[in-house]
């Protein structure tokens, strides 16, 4: 039999985890020249194994661990995890703590927003989409510095029974004032660039038959023509007494999913406005949770973050720890099943493109 | 269809279950035989969305406890199926078949906790590499004392770091 020639075997690439436009993360490219025959995603470059570790720790020492489930969006985890434990313990949240709680999760979809769009533009080579967008993440995280004292990791700041103390007083003033900064990324969906649109502009197809059979939520799917929210459909927190729009788009390629991150970001604006001004007056007193037994029974909470949905399930026997504590990121879905189906058949100078278009977060992938 | 019409049908075409719904989640305690069919009539509701599957290990039991986590788009309630199996042996089908995303979740609960699905195409290694010890996430797998013996020389955590230990 006559061997077959590298050429005709095709050849295999690894984009990563080396690679400065994938972060932690590897894909197994199958090639045929420049065509991609099949993609082979390889996770567990930043697997902690947080699922065993929350075994091992009380909820309000789980609460720090849950800044580092995502890394680009602590603060949403942190809402996530208080969630379920304030289900299974049966803690009444102050009203306030609510509100709280909602502005910082929407001021972290937000950086969590632009971090996407500037990975976005430069790994297209739209550098000044990216220099602009972590320039206004920048002022987001000053705010966190003031609120939580930390600029990303806010050490469990949203913790079971509200949050670890009230903001500081006139905050409201300069959350109002970076707003209308981050407000002014609106001229980035206006510019139309066409060395921007070319490249991304019908690449990375994603119907919504697919999008759904798939499992991708949040943006993703949203940009592939399905209206579905978590905060919409499922509502917590105070979602349901505030007043925005779910956006979507109908064409779902990398250009719409590029697109629909700053209508997102507009959204956020409104509900965060929105927020500041029904929130009630006066000093928050949370009890927090110490070291007293959770009681037994299980708990299902599902959030909007900003890569999509977010659930935890947490079971209790009775004791101080919970007994087990699953956690679904969304990025699993997306960085595995649908960056497979993405990748084949396109060329290889797309894969920054279709990689970034997800919004990739390795770290909640891998958990 | 709201949360009780939904229990009503499934209780109708699959006898009596224990189930317990609040305001959008529905519980539902099942048996391993009749999952297959469960989950296609269940799809056939409008659960088009799997989110999770979780496998809890009660030990003492023996058993394992699997939760799928579904939603629906159409009537916004989420269902949880709860299904249980031995803890020794663990088997159970595979619902990739009906939908799709099963197979990764599938792939991560194969390989953090040792459950055989029948019928899933690809259950290889996903987060770990060359993992030989068995499910990490097993109750009975004690990590701390993996890592002593793994990182760890023998006595060197009596030594100090600065006697040059660890």
């Amino acid at each position: 039999m006559k061997e077959k020639s590298p050429v005709e075997m095709g050849y295999e690439l690894l984009f990563g985890p080396g690679h400065p436009g994938s972060g932690n993360f590897s894909v197994k490219l199958r090639l045929d020249g420049e065509k991609i025959i099949s993609a082979r995603a390889d996770p567990g470059y930043l697997h902690r194994g947080f699922e065993k570790l929350m075994e091992y720790r009380t909820p309000m020492q789980n609460a720090v661990l849950s800044d580092r489930i995502c890394v680009f969006e602590p603060l949403a985890w942190n809402l996530v995890h208080a969630e379920a434990v304030d289900k299974l313990m049966d803690i009444e949240i102050p009203e306030r703590a609510k509100y709280i709680r909602v502005i910082m999760a929407e001021l972290s979809r937000i950086q969590s927003h632009l971090i996407w769009y500037g990975s976005m533009s430069a790994g297209t080579g739209f550098d000044t989409g990216f220099k602009l967008a972590f320039g206004y993440r920048d002022y987001i995280l000053d705010i966190f510095e003031a609120v939580t004292g930390g600029r990303l990791y806010p050490a469990g700041y949203i913790c079971p029974g509200g949050v670890r103390r009230d903001i500081p007083n006139g905050i409201e003033k300069k959350i109002l004032w970076v707003l209308d900064k981050a407000d002014k990324m609106k001229f980035l969906e206006r510019i139309e660039n066409p060395f921007l649109r070319s490249r991304m502009k019908g690449i990375g197809l994603l119907k919504t038959e697919d999008a759904i059979r798939l499992g991708a939520t949040g943006p993703v799917l949203r940009s592939s023509g399905m209206k579905s929210d978590v905060r919409k459909d499922d509502p917590y927190e105070v979602y349901g007494g505030l007043d925005f729009e779910v956006p979507s788009l109908r064409d779902g390629d990398a250009y719409s999913r590029y697109l629909i991150g700053i209508r997102e970001i507009e959204e956020s604006i409104g509900i965060i406005k929105h927020a500041l001004k029904s929130m009630p007056e006066g000093r928050l007193k949370t009890i927090k949770p110490g070291f007293t037994r959770i009681p037994e029974g299980e708990a299902y909470v599902r959030n909007e973050v900003a890569r999509g949905e977010a659930c935890i399930h947490m079971v209790s026997d009775g004791s101080e720890k919970p007994y087990r504590c699953k956690i679904r990121g969304p990025s699993l879905l997306h960085m595995i099943p649908v960056l497979e189906y993405l990748l084949k058949g396109q060329q290889i100078a797309d894969v920054p493109a279709i990689y970034w278009s997800l919004n990739p977060c390795p770290a909640d992938t891998d958990r | 269809m709201n949360e009780r019409s939904i229990i009503d049908s499934i209780e109708k075409n699959f006898g009596k279950m224990k189930c317990i719904h609040e305001e959008r989640k529905i519980w539902i305690n099942s048996e391993s035989k009749e999952l297959i069919n469960l989950c296609r009539y269940i799809k056939e509701l409008g659960f088009e969305h799997l989110s999770a599957i979780s496998v809890t290990d009660f030990i003492e039991k023996g058993e394992y406890e699997l939760c799928y986590f579904l939603w629906s788009y159409e009537h916004r309630i989420s269902l949880i199926l709860k299904v249980r199996t031995g803890r020794k042996t663990p088997v159970m089908d595979s619902v990739s078949g009906i939908w799709d995303e099963a197979q990764i979740h599938e792939r991560e609960i194969h390989e953090l906790f040792g459950v055989e699905f029948r019928g899933n195409q690809d259950l290889s290694e996903l987060f770990l590499e060359e993992w030989k010890l068995g499910p990490p996430f097993r109750k009975d797998f004690d990590w701390r004392d993996h890592v002593r013996r793994k990182y760890y020389k023998k006595g060197a955590r009596e030594r100090s770091y600065f006697e040059g230990g660890a």
